[in-house]
Parts: C-alpha cells; sequence; structure tokens
C-alpha cells in the first residue's frame, strides 16, 4: 500500500515537472532527449561531488584550523 | 487632488465593497499596505468629482515571479525544440507538414521565417487539438461534441465517429441565453424563412432595404435610446467599414492598448493618425488628448480636423470595463468625439440591458457614435451603429459596409427582434429582465467562487467574461484537455492574443447556466485547478493606476 501511493505521489511529481517545463507539448522521444541530458548534466555533477568532495572538506577543515 | 484622498486612509476598512474605502496613495501607501492585502481596491471617485454612482471594483494581480521565470524556462525549452524540428525539416530528416515555398522561390525573401510562423509551426500545432473543436448542436448551455483524434501529433484529425454529449459550455458569448433552437426567437424566425427565404441577394443601396431592416434599426434606435441607428451583416465589417467613414486624413485617432482586431484595422484603413494610451488609463488618455491639442498635426502644427477616441465597453480578452464616466468628462473638456464599440457589454451590463452607459446612469447623447454586435448577447450576428440622425444618414450613404456588402439575412433580422423586444419587455412577458438578473447573479457568483478557490481572475467584477491565468504553455493544452475529459468545454488563449506569458482561459457567463452547472463547473475547476497547480493567486491586488501618471506610480509595487 505504501508502495503504490508513493508511487502515485512520485507520478503526480513528474506530471508537474513534464508541465512546467512545457515537456508536456512534446513527443516522446524528444521528452527522451531532454530526459537524458538532464541527467548526463546532474550524474555528472554528482559525480564531481563524489571526486572532489573530500578534498574540499580537508581544505576547509585545514582553513578553520581544525585539522593540521 | 491625490494628497486630499490620500489622508483620509485611516477608517476605510471597505469589507464588502458597500462603504467605499480610498486607494492607497503613494506617501502613506507603506503604513497602511496591511490593511489592503486581503481586499480589493474600491475606487471611490472623489479625487473624479463624483463621477462614479457605485463602486468600481477591477483587479489584475500581478504575475508571481516563480511563475513568470517559469513560464519563460517552458518557453525557452520549447524554442530550442523548435529550432532542432525546423533543422530537421531543412535537412529532410522529418516529413514537414506544413506549408513551405516551392524549390523556385527559395531564393525570395523567405515567407516563413518570423517568429509568428515559428510560434504556428512549433507551438501551436502540439496543442491544436484545444481549438476548432467541431460542434454538431445548439451553443446554449450545453452542447455535442465530435470527437477527433490524431495519429500523427495533431497535424491531422480523423473523427472517431462518436460524439459527446451535453457538454458544459464556458465559451461561447451567449450571455443572455438567446442563442436556442426552441423558444419565441426561434419560431419567430422560422416563419419569416418560410414567409421571406433566407437570401437577400443585394445590398442595402440597392434592392436589399425590406421593411424588417427598417423596424430592426427603429427598434433598436429605441433600445439604445438614441435618435437613429443602422445595422449591419457583420460585426468586425461593422468597426472597419464604417471607421474609415468617419475619420480622414489629418484626423487623430485615440485608441485604447488593448482595442479588437476590427478596431485597428479600421482605424488604419481610415488613413488618420493613430495614437494608443495605456489600457484603460485615464491620465493616459488625457496626455494625449492635451499634447494633441497643443502640438496640433506633426510638422505643420494646423489642429486637429477631429479627434476620435476608440474604446470598448467591456475587453474581452481582460474582463475590464471601460472607466466610461470619466472618458466622456475628458471628451467634453477637450471637445472630443467618442466611439463606443459595446460589442460585448450590450444587453449583458446595466439593469435593462441596454449596455455600459446604463450601466454606469450616463447619457446615451454623450456618445456620438454607440458601436455594438448583436453576436453576443441577442443570439444572432451583425452589427450596429447608433447615434444622431445626420450621423446615421451620413453612413448610409458613405459606409462602405452599406453600399457593398450585402444586407442582414431574414431570419437573422427577425431574431433580433424578438430577442430585442423580450429585453425590453415589449413582448409581454418577463423572460428578459428575469435573463438579465439571472446573468448578473451567475457573474457575480462565479466570480467569487474562483477568486476564493485561489485563482488569478482578471478584471472587473461585474463582467460576463471571466479570464483565469494559466501563464505555462503546457497548462494552455493540459487544462483545455482535462476540462474536455470532464464534459466541460472552455476556451483557452494564448500568444498572439494575449502577451506571451499571460496566457488565460476565458469563461463567458451566461443566463442559460444554472446554478447546478455553474456548480458542477466550478467543482472540476477546482479539481482541475488543484491536478495542474492553477491556484496562484497571493491575493497581492495590482493597484489599478487612478494617480497622476508619473514614476511615482511604479514604486508601490514593491512590496
Amino acid at each position: 500500500m505504501a508502495l503504490g501511493d508513493a508511487w502515485k505521489q512520485l507520478s503526480w511529481f513528474y506530471y508537474q515537472y513534464v508541465l512546467v517545463t512545457a515537456l508536456y507539448m512534446l513527443e516522446p522521444w524528444e521528452r527522451t532527449i531532454f530526459n537524458s541530458l538532464l541527467i548526463t548534466v546532474a550524474a555528472m555533477a554528482v559525480y564531481t561531488g563524489y571526486v572532489f568532495m573530500p578534498q574540499h572538506i580537508m581544505a576547509i577543515l585545514h582553513y578553520f584550523e581544525v585539522v593540521q | 487632488m491625490t494628497e486630499s484622498a490620500g489622508n483620509k486612509n485611516e477608517d476605510c476598512h471597505a469589507a464588502n465593497g458597500v462603504k467605499p474605502g480610498r486607494n492607497g496613495m503613494v506617501k502613506n501607501h507603506h503604513h497602511h499596505h496591511h490593511q489592503y492585502q486581503k481586499q480589493d481596491k474600491v475606487y471611490h471617485a472623489a479625487c473624479n468629482g463624483e463621477l462614479y454612482s457605485r463602486p468600481f471594483i477591477e483587479s489584475f494581480e500581478e504575475t508571481p515571479m516563480l511563475v513568470a521565470v517559469l513560464t519563460y524556462m517552458g518557453y525557452g525549452i520549447l524554442t530550442i525544440f523548435g529550432y532542432l524540428r525546423d533543422f530537421m525539416r531543412e535537412w529532410k530528416i522529418e516529413k514537414c507538414h506544413i506549408a513551405r515555398e516551392r524549390e523556385e522561390q527559395k531564393d525570395f525573401v523567405s515567407l516563413y521565417q518570423d517568429f509568428e510562423n515559428f510560434y504556428t509551426r512549433n507551438l501551436y500545432m502540439r496543442i491544436r487539438d484545444s481549438w476548432n473543436r467541431p460542434i454538431c448542436s445548439v451553443p446554449g448551455a450545453t452542447f455535442d461534441l465530435v470527437e477527433r483524434s490524431s495519429n500523427d501529433y495533431n497535424w491531422t484529425f480523423e473523427y472517431t465517429g462518436r460524439v459527446v454529449k451535453d457538454v458544459i459550455n464556458l465559451g461561447s458569448y451567449n450571455y443572455l441565453g438567446f442563442a436556442e433552437n426552441t423558444g419565441a426567437c426561434a419560431t419567430a424566425a422560422g416563419e419569416v424563412t418560410v414567409k421571406f427565404g433566407v437570401g437577400v441577394a443585394s445590398t442595402r443601396q440597392e434592392m436589399g432595404n425590406l421593411d424588417k431592416h427598417e423596424e430592426l434599426e427603429k427598434l433598436a434606435a429605441s433600445f439604445l435610446g438614441v435618435e437613429s441607428a443602422m445595422a449591419f451583416g457583420m460585426g468586425f465589417a461593422t468597426n472597419s467599414m464604417n471607421i474609415p467613414a468617419l475619420a480622414g486624413k489629418g484626423c487623430l485617432i485615440l485608441s485604447d492598448e488593448l482595442n479588437h482586431a476590427s478596431l485597428v484595422l479600421g482605424a488604419r484603413l481610415s488613413g488618420s493618425t493613430i495614437r494608443v494610451f495605456k489600457h484603460n488609463n485615464m491620465q493616459s488618455l488625457e496626455k494625449l488628448l492635451r499634447d494633441a491639442i497643443a502640438h496640433g498635426q506633426p510638422r505643420t502644427h494646423r489642429p486637429w480636423k477631429k479627434i476620435l477616441i476608440l474604446v470598448e465597453g467591456i475587453y474581452s480578452m481582460e474582463g475590464s470595463i471601460i472607466r466610461l464616466p470619466e472618458v466622456i468628462a475628458l471628451k467634453k473638456k477637450y471637445k472630443a468625439y467618442l466611439y463606443l464599440d459595446e460589442a460585448h457589454s450590450i444587453g449583458a451590463l446595466g439593469p435593462n440591458g441596454r449596455g455600459v452607459v446604463e450601466y454606469f446612469g450616463l447619457d446615451p447623447k454623450d456618445v456620438d457614435v454607440m458601436m455594438g454586435t448583436f453576436t453576443k448577447s441577442f443570439g444572432a450576428a451583425g452589427g450596429y451603429i447608433g447615434g444622431r440622425k445626420d450621423l446615421i444618414d451620413y453612413l448610409r450613404t458613405h459606409s462602405h459596409s452599406a453600399i457593398y456588402a450585402t444586407s442582414m439575412s431574414l431570419p437573422v433580422v427577425e431574431q433580433i427582434i424578438t430577442s430585442m423586444k423580450c429585453i425590453m419587455g415589449k413582448d409581454g412577458t418577463t423572460i428578459g429582465r428575469s435573463r438579465i438578473q439571472r446573468l448578473a447573479e451567475n457573474t457575480v457568483y462565479f466570480r467569487r467562487r474562483l477568486r476564493e478557490m485561489g485563482f488569478i481572475i482578471y478584471g472587473n467584477n461585474d463582467s460576463p467574461v471571466v479570464p483565469m491565468m494559466l501563464y505555462m504553455p503546457a497548462k494552455i493544452g493540459a487544462f483545455g484537455r482535462e476540462m474536455l475529459k470532464r464534459n466541460i468545454g472552455v476556451v483557452v488563449v494564448g500568444f498572439p492574443a494575449t502577451p506571451i506569458i499571460e496566457s488565460r482561459a476565458r469563461f463567458c457567463i451566461s443566463a442559460a447556466h444554472t446554478k447546478e452547472m455553474l456548480d458542477r463547473a466550478l467543482d472540476v475547476i477546482s479539481e482541475v485547478g488543484d491536478l495542474l497547480q492553477l491556484k496562484y493567486s497571493r491575493h497581492k491586488v495590482l493597484p489599478s493606476l487612478d494617480r497622476p501618471f508619473d514614476e511615482t506610480t511604479y514604486e508601490e509595487n514593491e512590496e
């Protein structure tokens, strides 16, 4: 039941996303292109964060002299 | 003038609009704006010399910033995909369904490269199924719709063969409910068809002037309270063909920003100089009048031959009512002429349905040219012009429409005569009176309920045209489709009829709607509004410009 509700909620969010970005008016292959581009850019951002986050956190802690 | 009105801000809680308040003036606004946040601006005309006998409540809520940004983003994404599709069509990757130039014409100036054609190809076509829907019954309070489907994304349609029955009609200009196939009007029109036939086969000046036309014109003149009137076969043609007869070179036309295409076309065809004033803004109009009289014609500085002010009674895209008392005061002060286009307001406003002049309690003789159409409230087709007898006699000989256009078909004339008599009460019943009252009640109820639900509604509280803002392009198509799924037919409007981010759904209330129909429609609108997240209103009402037109006006919008 919780899974069904979560699915309904997710599909409502997807519908809102599709309405606001005007993907509602586009054909399915155009939606695929746009979604792929968006996911690619988001994935790249997450990957960059994953690679560089330890370095950045060490630099911040070093600046505040928490760790030498 | 403004300072004296501004000092009396303290005790003016006009909760239900009965006791008039003061509009927030620039100086005292930041002290009192919290009082006005939840109430409509009521403009009592003490600062306009007691011109208004009733409160004039109009509001155009400001577009929320987030919604505006998201709308632009949506249009940006659609534009990018539009360029992609145009590229594919150009390089023959995709079949081109739309008109294009022939191979031999490729080196000429391109016909289809401007933004309007780009918009049509790439944005309008995608949601085209919300428009031009074929109807197969009389467009009364409910109608039947022929169902269509499209397999190639709205480039072509096929009929499924089914008919959607009893769709509630919120789109027809059927203000008094005379668009019906039963009743006195339809019977009378049927009898006239049997007696006289349908076609007239001539123009008014030649053999097309029947006694029924004369009867109609006398009746229209007495309905409007003017000396004489003339009827034409088409409402658009009434404006576009008669303004050239009234104004010419050396005349000045002052036209409202949001005037209808027929008025703009008539003004351009006349060859006069056209100056545009801001929508319903009397300060802008006065400034233009003063400049015109002080400076005269552009290079020679000779006085203008005449100054004609073109306004409409109700503006159908905004739902706003013209500030007629102020326009008439200005016209008298600066000795200009007034042309009032009452296409949507005749029959729909005023306690006896006589239009916007009666709504404000003014004298019809103050308006020089009273134009209107029979399409909206009378359930027929055509237009009329009313005014002084010498004006109408002049138009009979000099109007293009009278000389060249076929005269009105007789069943239509009979429909107008019967419905006009019904509204005036001359047929001995109180049907007309009760319809006018029902329209007023329906209007007030519908507008109030929509406002309470949280939608952004434009326009005056008394106008039967109710524009509801949608803003985002995808929601235009989604709203039309979702409402049709739930059996309600609405008209959605986007660019170019409205500014590009202010797309809207326009409801037209009718006296034929019963309260149950309106309640059902309101429930469905609320449901669809929740589904599409259309309830944008934050009760921040944009103050209507009722103060001197200068830079300080815009400081108030920073709340």
